[in-house]
């Protein structure tokens, strides 16, 4: 049993879940009323929101000496409406690496490494996180190296044009993994007019053209790099004080910009789509079938009713999974989930098909099953059961300062407050088996369907069936 | 410096899975050259490594000191498929399905990890149920179902693991790999962790019984518990695990590999976009040993993962836009692109010193291959700076308390220390670090990283080009898309001709079907 697909899976999940008596929310903590006691994010935070818009979020922890800081910036992919600009904000990120007015790269990474960070980012459809991970002592420093390069990004045409090159060798690493292709396809198959139509990564015709965009990079900055369109999360062995003290000397002239993008609206989908991508080497055959799927919401039961459904329709216990996994081994495995998104997105079955042959059986099970829920009511066992999971999912997966902050860091690019956690936990403890079908019959019905299959090319070498 | 969508890590996750591992009977071996200062292979009967503390969170680590260097010959990914039929498949009493059903509630995991020496079971759970929990684990490990159906799968998923995920799909964990079985060609640590392809499907279920009664023994068997479990928990644990047998299983002293002098160059070829490089040698330094800390720091400065902390880098990567990222190391760090810290319980008597190039485009494949050697010959005759040798070791000596801030993780480290006989893994780097003098670490890059026995793995799509440029020391100049300053214009010219001594004969191609096979 594959405990870290497990926990990814979850994570990906709106973790509803539980907490270990503490309460949360900006006002002090007075004793928890019992309603509050099952609240899913169970530390005490606070938010302070300085007059140029940027929120702080703090979160003391009783982990001792490290602390960990998430930037979240509020865009991502989903922010890429001019043509030929795909995986741009990716990109970006990458720049925000190569210095700042009063600080090289170089000088920079001396001294980030003398604090002994663990430092990165990410960047996914709605969001780019700017995380690391130190000592303490250290807090003050690293601030003001945040500081300075969310204000005063620099870079020279020459550095910016290397820097593209290295986000070529990010796609080509990637692209050995069939998997990479197949989503692209899907993406661009199932969205017609939303950025969503294109991954985080991008095109490689957009990559390749990057070099040429400087000028669009410091756009792209002046834009989105603004102080209410950032979050600042501070977890760990740090105070509130000393972090509103700190964001405030470093962050808090930060100049506040006004650009609204105009992400366009993504037509209802009227009928099925299908594609197919012929892979040039060996494997064997991928099978997605998505369907457009419900915003993220805390207040609206079907996003939250979707994830209660993945996982009972699809996860490892499920009727399909004990089937084509485990009794008919047709697949080595499947997965299901939506990811929480700012728009309507997709919820996707994946899975690997052992036997090329296969494929249209295994597609008619998953499509099966689809239907199945789409008109059977749950038994209201397995709905709590799989509420419980969701509980203790989350709680196993809090182990640290920051895990807790790489699992808040997706719910501020959302609602900016870890609350929505907890409300979200609220509400899927009042989704009933009739919600989960009224939403299966709502959503996952055919006209908003979209399947991708990727096969080795025909003549590009035998694919592999396994030892049996 | 990224990730991407979720749904596509997520895939990833899932392809990068089957992290296999074994254990297994000790194949034939040729005469020591060196063991290590302090090996431990064996388990003390009652063993155990337990960390009480207030979590909620109960964190199990339970340990077999035997793993994929214990494979029979000819069944290489036996100890693997071992330890997949009871993680991954049925109890007597409860059969797979039952078992995820029973699981699900909890958001409970089981998995097994499997490395030349080691195999380890985890799996966490919330200390409401860990009796529920521990009920069904214990059956698992101790009252296995051994049943056919399971079998056939996790050999199934064995195979495709080997022969699509790695093959196929990952060029760089398939390099890594591949150089680690070049370097330990005819040594118990020569295979896969997951086997071989031909081995697989000669292995049988009578095959994993025996392995099993062989090798999961009273003498292998270390507890590993931490988190708020209750007082009499560890007692409990201990009664049921005294039922193991309590075969002696021999202590193996692996020696270190004999490989031929010269520079050695396999060409993996593959239709695949870019080139993937690793490099490596063996190294006569573990935890164990008086240089360990030393080479840390070697490694660290050269090449910390994932970090854009470290000088090659910085050299090949921020200078010059050659790839992604380019790393080194000192110990086994499997599943590098999924992670950024190593798992623990990958303890070893043999290392290597890698270098890890991430793909390049293939024509600046010979160019890079050519920096990535000339830096590192930089390192050897240079050593490092007195500055560089204090920023490295201020970043080590505060690096572990991010290595080990989850649970789980110092269960998991805690495990290694006791198997190298260093106690706490964070205050013994922290002691050795502080000791360690500039003359130390270059004394030590001096002993242990001078090597005329370099291996090299590529994989790339034009092979027979690149094996015709490095035999005939082609020039390999490079272009590139922005003016570079002259130091690395000067710098280029050197690396363009910078040659790498390899005979005509010792540079393979081997089509990608056969590796792992």
């Amino acid at each position: 049993m594959k405990s870290s697909i497990l926990i990814s899976l979850l994570l990906c999940l709106p973790a509803a879940a539980l907490a270990q008596g503490r309460g949360g929310g900006r006002a002090p903590q007075k004793k928890a009323a019992p309603s509050q006691q099952r609240k899913i994010f169970p530390y005490n935070y606070t938010i302070d929101d300085l007059p140029n818009g940027l929120r702080l979020v703090t979160v003391p922890t009783d982990q001792p000496n490290l602390v960990a800081l998430y930037i979240v910036v509020h865009t991502g992919s989903r922010n890429e409406v001019e043509p030929g600009k795909s995986g741009y904000a990716h990109f970006f990120e990458h720049l925000m690496f190569r210095g700042s007015r009063n600080f090289t790269p170089a000088q920079r990474d001396e001294i980030l490494k003398r604090t002994g960070a663990s430092s990165n980012a990410y960047t996914s459809d709605d969001r780019t996180v700017y995380h690391e991970v130190f000592s303490k002592e250290d807090l003050d420093k690293v601030m003001e190296l945040e500081g300075d390069r969310f204000k005063y990004l620099q870079y020279e045409p020459a550095e910016f044009k290397t820097e593209s090159l290295a986000v070529l060798g990010e796609y080509n690493k990637n692209s050995a993994n069939p998997t990479s292709k197949l989503f692209e396809v899907l993406r661009e198959t199932a969205f017609k007019t939303h950025t969503y139509a294109h991954t985080t990564m991008g095109y490689v015709k957009d990559i390749e053209d990057f070099p040429n965009q400087y000028e669009y990079s410091r756009q792209f900055f002046s834009r989105y790099y603004r102080p209410e369109n950032v979050t600042v999360l501070l977890v760990g062995d740090v105070t509130r004080e000393r972090a509103l003290a700190l964001v405030k000397k470093n962050m808090g002239d930060w100049q506040r910009g006004n650009f609204t993008p105009d992400i366009p609206k993504e037509p209802e989908q009227d009928a099925p789509r299908e594609a197919t991508v012929e892979w040039a080497s060996p494997t064997l055959p991928y099978l997605a079938v998505a369907y457009r799927a419900p915003a993220y919401s805390d207040e609206a039961k079907d996003k939250i009713a979707l994830d209660l459904l993945s996982s009972i329709a699809f996860g490892e216990n499920s009727d399909i999974y004990q089937k084509l996994v485990l009794k008919e081994q047709k697949v080595d495995f499947v997965s299901a989930g939506a990811d929480d998104m700012i728009d309507p997105e997709l919820f996707t079955v994946f899975t690997r098909v052992k036997k090329e042959e296969d494929v249209p059986y295994v597609r008619e099970q998953v499509l099966a099953t689809v239907k199945r829920y789409s008109t059977e009511l749950v038994p209201q066992k397995k709905l709590d059961d799989t509420r419980s999971r969701f509980r203790y999912g989350f709680a196993q997966a809090m182990d640290s300062s920051q895990a807790i902050a790489g699992a808040l860091a997706p719910y501020l690019a959302l609602r900016r407050t870890p609350e929505t956690m907890n409300k979200l936990f609220a509400l899927a403890d009042t989704v009933t088996p009739q919600d989960l079908r009224d939403m299966a019959a709502k959503y996952l019905k055919e006209s908003n369907r979209t399947i991708v299959t990727l096969a080795t090319k025909k003549g590009g070498g035998a694919a592999t069936g396994g030892a049996k | 410096m990224t990730r991407r969508t979720l749904s596509l890590s997520l895939a990833l996750c899932l392809l990068a899975m089957s992290a296999m591992t074994t254990n297994a009977q000790r194949r034939g071996a040729k005469k020591p050259a060196r063991t290590p200062a302090a090996p431990v292979s064996a388990a003390k009967a009652g063993d155990e490594v337990l960390m009480p503390t207030s979590s909620p969170l109960i964190s199990f680590r339970i340990l077999f000191m035997t793993g994929s260097a214990a494979d029979p010959a000819g069944k290489e990914g036996l100890a693997n498929l071992t330890a997949s039929m009871l993680s991954d498949g049925g109890s007597r009493l409860m059969s797979y399905d039952q078992i995820t059903e029973a699981f699900y509630p909890m958001a409970a995991g089981f998995s097994s990890q499997v490395d030349k020496e080691m195999t380890v079971f985890t799996g966490t759970t919330h200390v409401d149920n860990h009796s529920r929990y521990y009920a069904i684990i214990r059956q698992m490990l101790l009252d296995p179902g051994f049943r056919e159906d399971d079998f056939a799968r996790v050999k199934t998923d064995a195979v495709n693991y080997l022969k699509v995920s790695l093959r196929q799909s990952n060029d760089e964990e398939l390099g890594k790999e591949a150089l680690y079985n070049i370097i330990y060609a005819g040594h118990p640590y020569g295979h896969h962790n997951a086997g071989r392809v031909s081995a697989l499907e000669s292995i049988t279920l009578q095959d994993v019984r025996d392995f099993y009664r062989a090798n999961y023994t009273r003498a292998t068997f270390v507890l590993g518990l931490a988190g708020g479990y209750p007082k009499d928990f560890p007692a409990k644990v201990r009664a049921d695990f005294a039922k193991l047998p309590a075969e002696q299983t021999p202590v193996n002293n692996f020696f270190t590999p004999h490989l031929e002098p010269g520079t050695q160059v396999e060409i993996v070829k593959r239709d695949t976009r870019s080139t993937a490089i690793s490099i490596g040698f063996p190294v006569n330094v573990t935890r164990a040993d008086k240089d360990f800390a030393a080479l840390a720091v070697a490694a660290s400065y050269f090449g910390q993962h994932r970090s854009s902390n470290s000088y090659l880098y910085q050299r090949l990567r921020e200078a010059r836009g050659l790839n992604y990222g380019d790393y080194a190391y000192v110990e086994y760090f499997p599943r590098g692109m999924f992670r950024f810290e190593p798992e623990p319980n990958l303890g070893r008597q043999q290392q290597i010193f890698q270098i890890w190039i991430r793909p390049v485009e293939p024509q600046n494949g010979h160019f890079t291959l050519r920096a990535a050697l000339y830096e590192f010959d930089k390192l050897v005759r240079d050593g490092i700076s007195q500055e560089s040798f204090e920023q490295t070791r201020e970043f080590l000596s505060k690096y572990v308390n991010i290595l080990t801030q989850t649970q789980n993780a110092r269960l998991g480290y805690a495990l290694d220390s006791r198997y190298y006989r260093v106690g706490d893994y964070n205050q013994f780097m922290r002691e050795q670090l502080a000791k360690l003098t500039l003359a130390d670490v270059n004394r030590a890059i001096k002993e242990h990283l001078l090597t005329n026995r370099m291996r090299i793995v590529v994989v790339t799509k034009d092979a027979e080009a690149l094996r015709d440029a490095i035999v005939a020391n082609k020039p390999s100049p490079i272009t590139y898309n922005s003016p570079k300053p002259q130091r690395i214009m000067d710098e280029d010219k050197v690396i363009q001709t910078y040659p790498i001594e390899v005979k005509a004969e010792n540079v393979r191609i081997v089509p990608v079907d056969q590796v792992f096979q």
